[in-house]
C-alpha cells in the first residue's frame, strides 16, 4: 500500500478489491479501429486520411486526507453536522475551513460548532445531464444551502420535490443518507415547508417545457441503465 | 517599461471534434499558417522563447505534452514553459507573454495553445473537467461546471429577471455567427444554415436553465499567436496590433462561498446594492453568486491602463470567454457594458449583435466556434487580430462578418466559474 497510516484509530475494512481496481486498465491498449478522416486546418481545405484510433484505459485510487477538515467529515459519517467558527470574528463556514479568511483575522485557527440541521436554498439547477458516477441517478436537483448561520453555501441534492417548486429562499432541512460514506453526498435537503407557487421562478410555458425534459431524460437513463436507472426526480 | 508590445502574426488549426491529427501536428498547422501569412519571420531564429498552453493532462494522457510539441515544431533549445489556469490558461498564456516581452529579456514570444478533448467520452471529460473544481465539495454531488454555471445563472435570473429567451438569442448570435467561420466546430457539424430561438429551446436539456445549444462545446484544435516589442515589430509587419491594456483578477474556488465573500466587501460600494428598479430581491454584497467578480477586477484593471473609462464606445467589438449564455450576459455587467442586472437590456437591444454598437463573439466563440481550452482565448485573439488588420474578409472568405476601420477591442477570458479572469485590450496602430 502507498499510503502508510501513522496509526489506524477506526477504519472500514481494507478491501483487496481497491487497489484491484487501481490496476485495472495500465494504459496498455485492449482494441483499435483503422478510421478515414478528414485532414486539414480549415474547413476549406481539407483532404481525407486514413487514422489508427486505440482504446487504452486507465484507473487510480486516491488515499485522501481531509486534513483539519476530517472532524466534518468524521461528523457525516456519525450524522452530525458540523461547521467551523472562526473565535475572533464568528463567522461559521461551511463547507468548514481550518483558517478564517477574514483579512482582519489573519488566518486565525477556526474552532468545530456543531449546526442545525436546517438552511435555504440560495440557487439551484436541474440537471438533465452529468458525469459518468451520476448518470443514473438524472434528472436530479443540485442546490446551493446556506445551512441556518453561516456565511457560505454548501451544494447538495435536493429530493421529494418539483423542481419548478424550487426558488432561492426555500426553507430546507438536512437529512443523512442511511449509510453515511464520508463525502458530502452523505447529506441531502428536502423541503422544509410546503413551496409556494407565487414565489416560483418558471413561467407557466418554462413548466411545461422542463416537464417534457424530465420525461426524456428518464427515457434516455433507463434506455442506458435499465434497472439500474435511479432518477431522483418524481413527477 | 515604455517598451509597448504588438502582435505581429499568428495562426489556427480549426475546431471540430474529433481532430484525428495528432496534437503537436494541429499545433504545426497553425504554425504553418503563421509562417505562410508573414514571410518576414524568420523561423526558427526570430523566436525567443514560447509559452506553452493547454489545460489538462488527464484529457491527453500525458503530462509535460509541451515538451513533445516544442521539439515538435523545432524549437529546441530555445527557453519555454508551460502555463495552465483552467479555462483562463490561454489568455494567462498571452499576459505572460506581454509581461515576458515587457521584462525587456526577450524581445519575441510565440504562444502555442491548443487542447484534444474528443479522446474520452462527454461525460468523462465533464468529469475531468469538474476536477478543477474543489473535489471535495463540488464535485462529488455531481453538478459539475455544467452544474456550477446554471446555479449561477438561476441566481442571476432570480435577481434580475432575464428570461431563457434571452439566453437563447445569445445562443443564435453566437450561432449564427460560427456560420460563417472557416474554422468553427458548428459549422464544420452543422453547416451553414442560421439557427433560432425555437431551435435552442429545442435542444437537450443539460442543466437549467441551459440547453445544449447554450453550453460550450467539446472541441480538438489548436492557435498560436507571436507578440514582439516594439522595437522587432517593424520587422515583421507595417500593420501591428498594439496590447494597450491587460488586467487580472481572481474569485473563490467554490462559487458557493461567493454570497458574502469579505475580500470583496467595500470593493464596488456602487455595487452593493441592487439598482431600485433592476431588482427588488434582497442580495449579497457584489458579486455574490451571480455576477463574476474577477472579471470586474481584471477589466478595471486593463480598462485603466489603456485609458478606457466608456468601454461600450470606447471599444469596437469583442471576443468574451462564454462557456455559457448566461456567462456571456453577466459579463456585460461585470466588464462595464452596462450597470448591473441590465445585461438583458443590452440583449434584447441587439447591441452585441452583428450591427450593433458592440458586436461580441463574431466568432461564434465557445458555444459555436469550439472550446479546445487551451487554445480558444488565442483563437479569439487571431480573429481579434484579423479583425483589426481587416483580414477578416480574406481569412473567412467573405465579408459577412468582417468590420471597417475597426480601432479597438477586448478579450476576456477566465477558468473555473471566474475563479480567475484576464482581459486584454487590442489596437491597431
Ligand atoms: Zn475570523
Amino acid at each position: 500500500m502507498a499510503y502508510k497510516p501513522k496509526k489506524i484509530v477506526e477504519s472500514l475494512e481494507y478491501n483487496k478489491q481497491w487497489d484491484e481496481w487501481a490496476r485495472q486498465g495500465n494504459w496498455s491498449p485492449v482494441g483499435w479501429r483503422w478510421i478515414e478522416g478528414p485532414k486539414g486546418y480549415r474547413l476549406d481545405k481539407l483532404s481525407t486520411t486514413n487514422y489508427l484510433v486505440i482504446q487504452r484505459p486507465h484507473a487510480s485510487l486516491y488515499h485522501h486526507s481531509y486534513g483539519m477538515t476530517s472532524k466534518f467529515f468524521k461528523g457525516l459519517l456519525e450524522k452530525k453536522l458540523y461547521g467551523s467558527k472562526c473565535p475572533k470574528c464568528g463567522s461559521i463556514y461551511l463547507p468548514p475551513r481550518a483558517h478564517c479568511w477574514n483579512a482582519e483575522c489573519r488566518l486565525e485557527e477556526t474552532e468545530w460548532v456543531e449546526l442545525p440541521p436546517r438552511g435555504e436554498v440560495h440557487t439551484f439547477s436541474v440537471m438533465a445531464f452529468s458525469a459518468t458516477p451520476f448518470l443514473k441517478t438524472l434528472p436530479f436537483i443540485i442546490a446551493y444551502v446556506r445551512v441556518e448561520g453561516c456565511c457560505t453555501t454548501v451544494p447538495t441534492r435536493l429530493l421529494k420535490v418539483n423542481p419548478w417548486d424550487v426558488y432561492p429562499g426555500l426553507k430546507v432541512n438536512i437529512n443523512f443518507v442511511e449509510h453515511p460514506k464520508g463525502d458530502i453526498m452523505d447529506i441531502y435537503c428536502t423541503p422544509a415547508e410546503t413551496p409556494d407557487p407565487s414565489k416560483r421562478i418558471m413561467s407557466s410555458e418554462t413548466i411545461e417545457r422542463l416537464k417534457d425534459d424530465m420525461r426524456k431524460v428518464k427515457e434516455w437513463v433507463v434506455r442506458k441503465f435499465g434497472s439500474e436507472a435511479k432518477p431522483s426526480i418524481e413527477i | 517599461m515604455s517598451n509597448r508590445v504588438a502582435v505581429v502574426g499568428g495562426g489556427i488549426s480549426r475546431f471540430d471534434n474529433p481532430r484525428y491529427e495528432l496534437h503537436e501536428e494541429m499545433c504545426a498547422e497553425a504554425v504553418r499558417e503563421m509562417l505562410a501569412d508573414n514571410s518576414n519571420i524568420d523561423y526558427p531564429k526570430d523566436i525567443d522563447a514560447v509559452i506553452y498552453s493547454y489545460f489538462s493532462d488527464h484529457l491527453a494522457g500525458q503530462l509535460c505534452f509541451h515538451w513533445i510539441i516544442h521539439d515538435y515544431l523545432g524549437l529546441l533549445p530555445k527557453p519555454a514553459y508551460r502555463v495552465e489556469s483552467g479555462g483562463a490558461t490561454p489568455i494567462d498564456a498571452l499576459i505572460n507573454a506581454f509581461m515576458y516581452i515587457k521584462s525587456g529579456i526577450f524581445k519575441n514570444v510565440l504562444v502555442v495553445g491548443w487542447e484534444k478533448m474528443s479522446e474520452l467520452d462527454t461525460p468523462k471529460v465533464n468529469e475531468f473537467i469538474a476536477a478543477a473544481s474543489d473535489t471535495d465539495f463540488d464535485f462529488p454531488v455531481g453538478g459539475y461546471y455544467t452544474g456550477y454555471y446554471a446555479v449561477l445563472e438561476t441566481r442571476h435570473m432570480y435577481l434580475y429577471g432575464e428570461t431563457e429567451e434571452d439566453l437563447a438569442k445569445i445562443a443564435v448570435k453566437n450561432h449564427n455567427n460560427a456560420t460563417f467561420n472557416p474554422y468553427a466546430q458548428w459549422r464544420s457539424q452543422h453547416g451553414t444554415t442560421f439557427i433560432t430561438v425555437d431551435d435552442v429551446f429545442k435542444s437537450r436539456l443539460i442543466s437549467w436553465p441551459y440547453r445544449a445549444l447554450n453550453c460550450a462545446m467539446i472541441s480538438d484544435g489548436a492557435a498560436c499567436m507571436l507578440l514582439a516589442s516594439e522595437e522587432t515589430a517593424k520587422k515583421f509587419t507595417d500593420s501591428p496590433v498594439w496590447i494597450t491594456g491587460v488586467g487580472l483578477g481572481t474569485d473563490t474556488m467554490r462559487p458557493g462561498d461567493r454570497v458574502d465573500n469579505p475580500m470583496y466587501r467595500g470593493l464596488y460600494s456602487e455595487d452593493e446594492s441592487i439598482y431600485p428598479g433592476v431588482s427588488t430581491k434582497t442580495a449579497s454584497p457584489y458579486p455574490e453568486m451571480a455576477n463574476f467578480g474577477s472579471i470586474r477586477v481584471s477589466g478595471d484593471m486593463a480598462y485603466k491602463m489603456a485609458g478606457i473609462d466608456n468601454p461600450v464606445k470606447q471599444l469596437d467589438f469583442a471576443e468574451l470567454f462564454n462557456p455559457y449564455d448566461g456567462v456571456e450576459l453577466a459579463e456585460y455587467e461585470d466588464l462595464r457594458f452596462c450597470k448591473r442586472g441590465e445585461g438583458k437590456i443590452l440583449v434584447r437591444e441587439g447591441v452585441t449583435d452583428w450591427g450593433g454598437e458592440l458586436p461580441c463573439q463574431l466568432s461564434g466563440a465557445h458555444t459555436a466556434a469550439g472550446h479546445p481550452v487551451g487554445a480558444t482565448s488565442i483563437a479569439q485573439a487571431m480573429q481579434i487580430y484579423w479583425q483589426l488588420t481587416e483580414q477578416t474578409a480574406n481569412k473567412w472568405k467573405t465579408k459577412a462578418r468582417a468590420l471597417s476601420g475597426a480601432q479597438r477591442a477586448l478579450l476576456q477570458g477566465h477558468g473555473g466559474t471566474g475563479c480567475q479572469s484576464g482581459v486584454i485590450i487590442f489596437e491597431r496602430g
